[in-house]
């Protein structure tokens, strides 16, 4: 795998850039890095007045907020790791063309970046949801392979998106409806049953099959405890855990696959 | 058959470091990049067929015009681009120093930005860090190493850009335009350095357009042009082929002209009046002032005919620049060129000029142009003539005044008459023949019987007749009539010098008497640079206004000189100047 040899042999590199993108997103404000906690916390609160206060919504399988954390933090995540990536190319071009290095480093550490914002985030989680339901689930063995599989696909579709960028720039705009669109589609503040009983069985099945769907619920199965026994009977391990699996394998191929391709001509469009 | 490893090895010592076989290089002209359909989408090829190669040591120098592919070149070679076509190979690892503030990030400071280049140029986080003392050391920022790199200039930028790419580990660097940026000491110290890598067996890549930094650093030069490769070899004929090549594109000027034996013909006429008042040229050096003063040390553009004449022209040099030299071209209102003194053509050597202010003085001792308008071309330019670093083209007037404005001549060159003239008899400005029925006549001899003329011959200093001379010799014109003319009240005798391509130099009217039959006109100097020139020969009645006999440029000489010079007329001029000193 010439891939993983690159990305072992350039770790320095990859190093430097993520240090670079926290020290450009923290350095020059006030509070810093407590940022990382204080943007999240601000969009939960919003979300708790919004949907629990005013629209009074109930979630049968955790309390609404841990439901909300767990669903807004790497919601979050993602979203912004991709929106990032995408104009990445072209934000730091003035990188890429002194040097040969892969461009796909670029994309990755603003994922690796994003990505330590999203664990400390993830901690605070971990340990509210410890006090809360006093424990947490055994499951909580396997969240490092849970964010393996979410930084998969999050690598995998920051590259994709940052190439067709550089080539493509209304990508961009197209990608930010979309990703709205998902977000709706994923249960981040709404109960799965709620999905259940408006959804004929089909539908809710297909729903169900959606990667990030299965992401989120990964996500609270190893951290709140009782969430998997919750859902247990109408999640089976295929949508669980095979979907997301597959779908990041995939993904990571295909992005890999597709710089192959392009790593050529990316310079050339740089230059515009 | 033996073969000798000693033989085999001779032929391996030079061990091919860059091989480029011929190299195309397409841009794309994205189709769907902003919407502008009106453009005509075509690709460019940024380079065309370029195979050359690089031995392990050299120094390589790429020069061209702009956008002639020089940076495109570069970023093949250092894999920054790849090549549409063709095959490139490189031995070892290459080091790229691009525009400036590439691989920087504004936000972070000088030593941050170190470590981040230092990651993207390949290296370890150890080896930067032990290679930080001497990067900071080398780029001379001091306490600025620990600010944010937005505050930085753009020489400081340069020093630590540089810095940090020679201090770390490479077998070929290459080096875009950039050095230029920095300072002459922080140059002086990089040129230092590269000299090292050479020493040490490193190839290096530059492309610059400091013609002086690949004459004294490179090996081998590559000269682009549109994407072509024109040149490659030793760097000397590749700046001549390069300069050429701007001069073709019209950069400018004059005939690269080289020989020190006699001068057969110079330059007589402006290339192309319309280009008059043009300012060309590289503007490395900029001609700031242009100031006429006349025999009384007055500012004027406006002088006698005769009378001294000093111009004195302020520059300044924005950049050195290798062996200059300074000319002033002066051309009548209608383009004939008179004279184009330049400080080569009179054997001043500058061997440089460096950044400041200065200036040089034309003193002509008289100004033997005939009243008139007349028009200056100041330029300072190459030692080849073919590269003008600044070019004002025709740009400024000067009036020459004179006894009678009216005359079409060119020249005012001093003679003596003979028979002598005398108060009384000089009346020659009150008549004018017409000599506009004269032209395209050439040679043609018209006249009555009784006033048939002799001869006229051309005597050198020793009396001897001649018909070459040299510029600045004694001529005696000796005119001989056969007859009296009669009913010669009011005729005069008119003699015309005209320059073979039919432009009047010089006319002489002295009025005839009964007495006379032979004419001698000596002039002490006869100052008409290389080419032929030829006599008319006239008597005019000014009653009649007509000529009764007029021998039409029928009389040939031909000037020749020692040395080089441009024009009609040479004019004994001397040089000042005082060229900018480094502070």
């Amino acid at each position: 795998m010439g891939i993983i040899n690159e990305i072992i042999t350039r770790r320095n590199l990859i190093r430097e850039l993520v240090l670079k993108n926290l020290k450009i997103r923290y350095s020059k404000s006030l509070l810093g890095f407590l940022w990382a906690f204080l943007s999240p916390f601000l969009i939960v609160l919003i979300f708790y007045v919004v949907f629990s206060l005013i629209l009074n919504v109930k979630t049968r399988e955790a309390p609404f907020v841990l439901y909300l954390m767990s669903g807004v933090f790497s919601w979050r995540f993602f979203q912004d790791s991709l929106i990032s990536s995408t104009t990445s190319l072209i934000d730091n071009k003035n990188l890429i063309r002194e040097s040969s290095f892969p461009h796909y480093l670029i994309p990755l550490s603003i994922v690796l970046s994003n990505m330590i914002d999203f664990l400390s985030s993830l901690i605070i989680l971990l340990i509210v949801s410890l006090f809360v339901l006093q424990g947490l689930p055994y499951f909580v063995l396997f969240l490092p392979i849970v964010l393996v599989i979410h930084l998969g696909i999050c690598t995998g579709l920051s590259i994709i998106f940052s190439i067709l960028y550089v080539k493509w720039r209304d990508i961009k705009h197209i990608l930010e409806a979309v990703l709205l669109l998902l977000f709706y589609l994923t249960p981040a503040f709404y109960s799965l049953y709620l999905v259940k009983a408006s959804f004929s069985s089909l539908l809710f099945r297909v729903y169900l099959y959606n990667p990030f769907v299965g992401v989120l619920n990964l996500y609270r199965s190893s951290i709140l405890k009782g969430f998997y026994k919750a859902i247990q009977s109408e999640v089976g391990i295929v949508p669980l855990l095979f979907m997301p699996l597959g779908f990041a394998i995939v993904v990571l191929l295909l992005a890999f696959y597709f710089y192959r391709k392009n790593k050529d001509n990316i310079n050339d469009y740089l230059s515009y | 058959m033996i073969t000798y490893p000693t033989e085999a090895g001779t032929e391996n010592m030079q061990i091919k470091a860059i091989e480029l076989e011929v190299i195309d290089k397409k841009y794309p002209l994205a189709k769907n990049q902003g919407r502008n359909m009106d453009i005509n989408f075509e690709d460019f090829w940024a380079l065309k067929g370029i195979s050359f190669e690089v031995s392990q040591g050299q120094i390589l120098g790429i020069i061209g015009r702009n956008g002639a592919g020089k940076t495109t070149l570069l970023n093949i070679i250092a894999g920054t681009l790849a090549p549409t076509q063709g095959k490139v190979l490189v031995k070892g690892k290459v080091l790229g120093l691009f525009n400036l503030g590439v691989g920087f990030q504004d936000e972070l400071t000088g030593r941050e930005n170190i470590f981040l280049n230092g990651a993207i140029l390949g290296a370890s986080r150890e080896e930067i860090t032990d290679k930080l003392d001497s990067i900071i050391e080398f780029s001379e920022l001091g306490g600025f190493i620990n600010m944010p790199l937005g505050s930085y200039s753009q020489g400081m930028r340069l020093r630590l850009g540089f810095s940090i790419v020679i201090n770390l580990d490479f077998d070929i660097l290459a080096i875009d335009e950039v050095l230029a940026v920095g300072d002459a000491l922080f140059q002086s110290k990089c040129f230092e350095r590269l000299m090292d890598f050479r020493r040490s067996g490193k190839t290096l890549i530059v492309t610059t357009q400091d013609m002086g930094l690949i004459e004294r650093l490179c090996d081998k030069v590559v000269l682009l042009d549109h994407g072509h490769l024109s040149y490659s070899g030793q760097p000397p004929e590749g700046i001549d082929r390069y300069r050429t090549l701007l001069n073709t594109e019209k950069f400018f000027v004059g005939p690269v002209q080289k020989s020190a034996k006699l001068i057969e013909n110079t330059k007589k006429w402006a290339d192309n009046t319309s280009e008059w008042g043009k300012e060309l040229g590289t503007r490395e050096v900029i001609i700031d002032s242009v100031k006429f003063t006349n025999k009384f040390g007055w500012r004027s553009s406006r002088i006698r005919s005769g009378e001294p004449l000093k111009i004195k022209v302020r520059f300044s040099v924005r950049n050195s620049v290798k062996e200059p030299h300074f000319g002033i071209a002066i051309f009548r209102s209608d383009g004939v060129y008179c004279y184009g003194p330049n400080t080569a053509f009179d054997g001043y050597n500058i061997p440089e000029l460096k950044p400041g202010r200065g200036y040089f003085i034309l003193n002509f001792h008289k100004f033997l142009l005939a009243p008139g308008e007349y028009r200056l071309s100041v330029a300072i330019w190459d030692k080849n003539e073919t590269l003008a670093f600044d070019y004002h083209d025709g740009c400024y007037k000067l009036a020459v005044n004179g006894k009678n404005k009216a005359r079409i001549e060119l020249l005012n060159i001093p003679f003596k008459f003979y028979p002598r003239d005398y108060i009384g008899f000089t009346v020659e400005h009150k008549c004018e023949p017409d000599l506009s029925g004269l032209n395209d006549k050439w040679g043609r001899k018209t006249g009555t019987e009784e006033s048939r003329i002799g001869s006229v011959k051309f005597l050198n200093r020793l009396g001897g007749e001649s018909s070459v001379f040299t510029t600045g010799e004694p001529i005696t014109l000796a005119v001989n009539f056969n007859g009296l003319i009669r009913g010669n009240k009011n005729c005069y005798l008119w003699l015309g010098v005209y320059r073979e391509d039919g432009i009047y130099c010089q006319g002489i009217v002295r009025k005839l008497n009964n007495k006379s039959r032979f004419f001698k006109i000596l002039f002490p100097k006869l100052f008409l640079l290389p080419g032929g020139y030829r006599v008319s020969l006239g008597v005019w009645d000014n009653k009649k206004q007509e000529f009764i006999m007029c021998h039409h440029a029928a009389y040939q000489f031909r000037m020749v000189f020692n040395k080089e010079d441009h024009g009609t007329v040479y004019l004994e001029h001397r040089w000042k100047y005082k060229l900018p000193s480094m502070p």
